[in-house]
């Protein structure tokens, strides 16, 4: 009788360490590509503004189904998110110079330092200290996907997007530099109306 | 009797002669209280000829709560559409704007790598 309960008991932990394992290679999986270290969120508490976007595969595939056909705009935006399977975005604005450390980028530009990660620009600008980076993570010789560090006097811009892009479809769609203030706007509504 | 009062003598025996008791007809009381029971007993015949009468016959019942069921349904999903609708429309702005910072920031980089490459082309030139 014990030998049984002791044998039950073996495989249900067995099962249960298979069961974690399961989940947390699952967790593991999803958050590969999206890491942001905690110190880089906490940032939003001293900007003055701050855009997050976290976009899974499901969700950016639902919300592609909403951009329009008959609009120019929309239809390149479609056509761009069509295969990606994540976008993952934060920038920080803030009233004054020095609110982030270069720790802080640091931080974010080493999580970028492997082997299956490319850096293919590196900007460091002395005269009005904006420093840019660009990753291109290459699979099969294949584009599978960006991240843009963007670490400027007043602002700090995260961008990873996830699965294959046209990288200059992508610029075509900033517009004038800088992120339009129009969008900040808009993004805070589109928070708004997620709430409803 | 005297003459004076003659009239008035009269007018008072016409008043006793009209208000004298009389023994109401056989059957009055059990005819009065028949049709005080008939009153009593019979529903009140406005509420007979009410336009919910209708509603009496139970095909038409069935069909009225069947009317209102589905029109319930119906305005809940209309609800749920125009909702799914909403968070649709905020999801794709969310998605736009994160396109648009994406593209500001590769043009950002893109224009740095410009500036640079035009201020090493001028220090080549300054110095041939």
């Amino acid at each position: 009788m014990k030998k049984t309960k002791a044998i039950r008991s073996s495989k249900l932990k067995y099962y249960g360490a298979i069961l974690a394992l399961l989940v947390a290679s699952s967790i593991a999986a999803r958050t590969q590509d999206a890491k942001i270290p905690p110190d880089v969120e906490k940032l939003s508490a001293k900007a003055k503004e701050t855009v997050e976007v976290t976009m899974d595969g499901p969700m950016l595939h639902w919300a592609s189904k909403f951009l329009s056909a008959d609009d120019p705009e929309e239809a390149k935006c479609a056509k761009l998110v069509a295969n990606l399977k994540g976008i993952y975005v934060r920038s920080f604005e803030f009233d004054k110079d020095g609110a982030y450390s270069t720790a802080d980028v640091e931080a974010l530009r080493s999580q970028f330092r492997s082997p299956t990660w490319s850096r293919v620009v590196g900007v460091r600008s002395d005269h009005d200290g904006d420093n840019v980076d660009i990753f291109f993570k290459l699979e099969n010789e294949k584009m599978a996907g960006i991240v843009i560090i963007a670490a400027e006097a007043r602002e700090l811009t995260y961008v990873n997007i996830v699965g294959p892009l046209e990288v200059d479809q992508l610029a075509d769609l900033g517009g004038e530099f800088g992120i339009p203030k129009l969008s900040r706007r808009s993004l805070s509504k589109a928070e708004k109306g997620d709430h409803k | 009797m005297t003459p004076m009062n003659e009239p008035n003598d009269r007018l008072d025996d016409a008043l006793k002669n009209a208000l004298r008791r009389q023994e109401a007809p056989d059957g009055f009381a059990d005819g009065l209280m028949a049709r005080a029971a008939q009153q009593h007993s019979t529903p009140e015949p406005i509420h007979r000829d009410s336009w919910l009468r209708f509603l009496t016959r139970p095909l038409v019942r069935w069909a009225t709560l069947a009317a209102v069921a589905a029109s319930m349904v119906l305005g809940v999903h209309v609800y749920q559409v125009r909702r799914e609708r909403a968070e649709g429309e905020a999801a794709k702005e969310r998605l736009m704007i994160a396109l648009h910072i994406a593209g500001a920031k590769l043009q950002l980089a893109r224009s740095k790598v410009n500036e640079i490459r035009t201020d090493q082309s001028t220090n080549h030139q300054v110095k041939e």
